[in-house]
């Protein structure tokens, strides 16, 4: 089993409502982002195009972050998510270098949102982030652990967000990518991502 | 009773806040490995290449006060990673994966040589130094030396993720800086306590290696003005953006041009041992602003692609 995600970017309209959705999902601090929307112009006026394109960890096949992370901190689950043990990193930040995707953030500061200390939210979705160390998309596992979709899929208003079994030739990811022609970032790097777009 | 809020930090003056502003960005530019605690990470690898090519060159240049020189560096370059760290006190676990880490692999080379060189100047103190334990040792930190001068380069080639550092070209740059760096580290270890020859032989190196790294930077420049959109952005950065400043200043004047100038009437001429300190000192600012210009002008790949 490979998890895996298509992101179809003829519908994203680039409501930033996945990004959103992560930042509630995994109570991530200021300026982390696990996923965020690129907006991309093309062309000169009058025929200018903009598009939205989001982005987050892809969860390669054979990720660079994983090569590099010297504590190995930076593991994979079997059904493909490449996660970090935030036990063990030890903040050296060679991953965020390796990664072609920029997926990673370091928490330098765990801070909240509003003056007057951090909410009761905060309080408690903060126990998942250690500052020093490096975090980043995991697919919303504990949601999958519920049978739950990522929040950024579940929340996606234009459904343009398909996920699953990439190593299931029946699933709805995999037939997308067959039929559209979904592509990946940056193949020619081999790091084999999870991801896959749909152009628009 | 209203209690005080305790003072807080505005978000948008965090790190954090700034990537988000980088994210934005065609050509996002790497912070974390230049900029706050990431500045001990360029000083760590400029202490730790001098401090091993000190002790390597100590042994047909300078003898045992250039060897407590290159162990004292190697040290703090220990100290400097240490820093460095996000989490510095779980450091002794990035030792966990040499079969893929070149950090894994520094730290390794690293612990094999402070605890050989020290252990080989221990009793080098003692009077053991040509004991059969102590020559093991030498030998040991020779190859811990060689080693922590080899690695570094591979540590910022290795990441995919930016285009400039991403080339066989950096680990043999780094590798030629380091032996600069620890030459220069020796000339002044050696004005302090001059002996016949050893002056000239030092000058006549400095100045081979004064040249060849002046090649190789040129070549770098070319080299990855060609390789891409990325690499020649980060050219860019390094001649005409956010690194210019201290490429011009502090890798070609103080670097490269005083040096080499120097070095090259210093062989013509006599020159005062104050000249030959200003060679060192300046050569060995030049080589921590090629670590920090190289680390500056590191750029990302555009997302989308």
């Amino acid at each position: 089993m490979r998890l895996g995600m298509v992101i179809d970017l003829k519908k994203c309209i680039g409501c930033y409502g996945c990004a959103a959705a992560c930042k509630a999902e995994n109570a991530t601090p200021p300026g982390v982002l696990w996923c965020r929307v690129v907006k991309v112009e093309s062309g000169t006026y009058p025929q200018v195009r903009r598009i939205s394109v989001p982005l987050q960890c892809n969860h390669c096949g054979d990720p660079e972050c994983l090569k590099v992370c010297p504590t190995g901190a930076t593991f994979k689950h079997e059904n493909g998510i490449v996660d970090i043990d935030h036990e063990l990193c030890v903040g050296c930040r060679y991953c965020m270098m390796a990664c072609p995707y920029q997926a990673r953030t370091f928490q330098h500061q765990v801070l909240g949102y509003f003056p007057g200390g951090l909410t009761p939210y905060e309080q408690r979705g903060y126990q998942r982030h250690q500052e020093g160390t490096v975090s980043k998309c995991n697919f919303c596992l504990p949601r999958l652990e519920r049978g739950l979709e990522p929040a950024c899929v579940a929340n996606c208003m234009s459904r343009a967000r398909i996920f699953g079994d990439l190593d299931d030739p029946t699933s709805e990811v995999a037939r997308a990518i067959r039929e559209k022609g979904a592509q990946p970032l940056y193949p020619e790097l081999g790091t084999d991502p999870s991801i896959f777009y749909i152009a628009p | 009773m209203a209690t005080a809020s305790p003072p807080q930090r505005s978000p948008l003056m965090t790190p954090s806040f700034l990537l988000a502003a980088d994210l934005k960005a065609r050509y996002r530019p790497q912070r974390e490995w230049v900029e706050g605690r990431g500045l001990f990470l360029i000083v760590a690898h400029f202490l730790s290449g001098a401090g091993a090519a000190a002790w390597l060159l100590a042994v047909p240049l300078n003898g045992p006060p250039g060897l407590v020189v290159g162990w004292v560096l190697v040290a703090l370059s220990g100290l400097a990673h240490l820093a460095f760290l996000g989490k510095p006190a779980r450091f002794w676990r990035m030792a966990r994966r040499p079969h893929s880490s070149w950090i894994s692999r520094g730290l390794l080379g690293l612990a094999v040589f402070l605890l050989s060189g020290g252990g080989f100047l221990g009793l080098a103190w003692l009077g053991q130094g040509g004991s059969a334990l102590g020559q093991g040792l030498f030998w040991l930190s020779l190859l811990g030396a060689a080693w922590l001068l080899v690695y570094k380069g591979f540590v910022w080639a290795s990441a995919k993720g930016i285009p400039l550092w991403n080339t066989p070209l950096v680990p043999i740059l780094y590798l030629v800086y380091g032996l600069r760096g620890g030459l220069a580290a020796l000339l002044l270890v050696a004005l302090a306590q001059p002996r016949a020859g050893e002056l000239a032989a030092m000058e006549t190196l400095k100045l081979w290696l004064g040249l060849s790294s002046a090649l190789l930077v040129l070549v770098y420049v070319a080299v990855m003005r060609g390789t891409g959109l990325t690499a020649a952005a980060s050219v860019r950065a390094l001649l005409r953006g956010q690194a210019a400043a201290v490429f011009y200043l502090g890798v070609v004047l103080l670097g490269l041009v005083w040096p080499i100038a120097l070095g090259a009437y210093a062989l013509a001429t006599p020159v005062s041992g104050v000249v030959l300190a200003s060679v060192g000192l300046t050569s060995l600012l030049g080589d921590l602003a090629l670590l920090y210009a190289v680390a500056r002008a590191g750029l990302y790949r555009p997302l989308p692609a």
